[in-house]
């Protein structure tokens, strides 16, 4: 039976889970739900994701939510073993991927996540504008963190090691949203090794075809 | 040999991972680093931990940070697998414990760790509360909450029926709530949750580490 991804095309947390789906190959349904109708505050949604947040998944009866966890799954599941995550039985190589997931948490989605949110997302849906000061705080945060990937890039390929993980695809989507508020820490070159990384892991396939709908 | 732990033990993020230790009974020496000197900024320490935060581990030579992913470490390297995590071979039950540790990082960490920088930390190194934000972060944290209680409403912990480090990745920031007046996880108002934090707050291994 075929993956039933609960969300929307527009969803960043949604598109985290569907770039990993493309990168194995593995088929999935989009159940759409809409923002705009509040459907994912509905009574119904709320009973299997009761933060009422965006996406979930039902692989057969079997309902996960969180992104992340969604992927890790999927992944885990569906061949991803060497290709995305590594072999739960290489001690040390796990330990560096979940470094690198918890750097992709804690020191970048918690600013890239947050500008999104206050730039884009909230004012469109909750007609709620951002605060310009908060706003600058999160930028500057943002930098001295990408200092730091500058440097843990400069070591390896990709944030896990020399192989390109689930982790270094989780930036995706709010990494691409920087742009579109016109924040250009990515792809600028200040970072040099961030931009070499960046261009690498969003011209990958699955994320242009995610990225285009 | 035994792991060392270059942290403090004022640090929250050294004392999730000192807390796993205890669990499992690792032993483990902490090598001070003093926020107060400026040590976590040294050239010394960045050239390892690049983000100057704490702690890191050095287990012989192979040096890891970021507190969850040590505590992932030690779990699976010693014993954990089965106590604190479930084996990575039930794809089902990992799943669940990966959706409990995202629900931590996402939906908990950010506003109780915010409220303790604005509440705690940053009065403790000359800076100004900012009254605004910290009601912005205590409404947000009241909305999670009331999410946690149903989630534990169903099951014992937050991944299942057993205590996890999912669990155990809140103490932290959840014991520094009650030392701001912010009773959220006592109080009884989301009983579900109320009761889970008294069972893991009341862990030998977490009273051990707050007591040294």
């Amino acid at each position: 039976m075929v993956l039933k991804l609960y969300g929307n095309v527009v969803s960043t947390c949604a598109n985290r889970v569907r770039v990993v789906c493309e990168e194995l190959g593995v088929s999935y349904e989009l159940i759409p739900v809409e923002f705009t109708k509040r459907e994912h505050k509905s009574p119904e949604y709320m009973a299997v994701q009761p933060f009422g947040q965006v996406p979930y998944l039902d692989d057969d009866g079997f309902k996960v939510f969180e992104s992340r966890a969604i992927a890790r799954y999927i992944a885990l599941k569906y061949g991803g073993i060497g290709r995305l995550i590594p072999d739960p039985k290489d001690l040390q190589k796990t330990a560096l991927f979940e470094q690198a997931a918890s750097i992709e948490l804690t020191n970048f989605d918690f600013y890239a996540g947050t500008l999104a949110l206050d730039n884009i997302f909230k004012p469109l849906f909750a007609k709620k504008m951002p605060n310009p000061a908060a706003i600058e705080a999160l930028k500057s945060g943002l930098e001295g963190r990408l200092a730091g990937y500058d440097v843990l890039l400069s070591r390896t390929k990709y944030l896990a090691g020399d192989e390109i993980t689930i982790v270094d695809l989780f930036h995706l989507p709010h990494g691409s949203l920087l742009e579109k508020q016109g924040i250009d820490f990515l792809v600028s070159g200040r970072w040099p090794n961030v931009t070499r990384w960046w261009i690498d892991i969003s011209s990958r396939e699955s994320w242009k075809k995610i990225a285009s709908r | 040999m035994v792991l060392k732990i270059h942290g403090n033990k004022m640090s929250t993020c050294t004392n999730r991972v000192r807390t796993v230790c205890e669990e499992l009974g690792v032993p483990y020496e902490i090598v001070p680093i003093d926020f107060s000197k400026g040590e976590h900024k040294a050239p010394e320490f960045t050239a390892i931990q690049p983000f100057g935060q704490v702690p890191y581990l050095d287990d012989e030579g192979f040096k890891l940070f970021e507190s969850r992913a040590m505590a992932r470490y030690i779990a699976l390297k010693y014993g954990g697998v089965g106590k604190l995590i479930p084996d990575p071979k039930d794809v089902q039950k990992t799943a669940l414990f990966e959706q409990a540790a995202s629900i931590e990082l996402c939906n908990f960490d950010p506003y109780a760790s915010g409220l303790a920088r604005e509440n705690i930390f940053k009065p403790m190194f000359g800076g100004k509360t900012d009254s605004a934000v910290v009601e912005e972060l205590k409404t947000t944290l009241e909305g999670k909450l009331a999410a946690y209680d149903i989630i534990l409403g169903k099951t014992k912990y937050l991944a299942g029926d057993e205590y996890t480090l999912a669990d155990l990745f809140h103490l932290p920031y959840g014991a520094l709530l009650e030392k701001q007046g912010i009773d959220y996880l006592v109080s009884g108002r989301w009983p579900n949750v109320t009761r889970w934090w008294k069972d893991i707050a009341s862990r030998e291994s977490w009273k051990k580490v707050t007591s040294a």
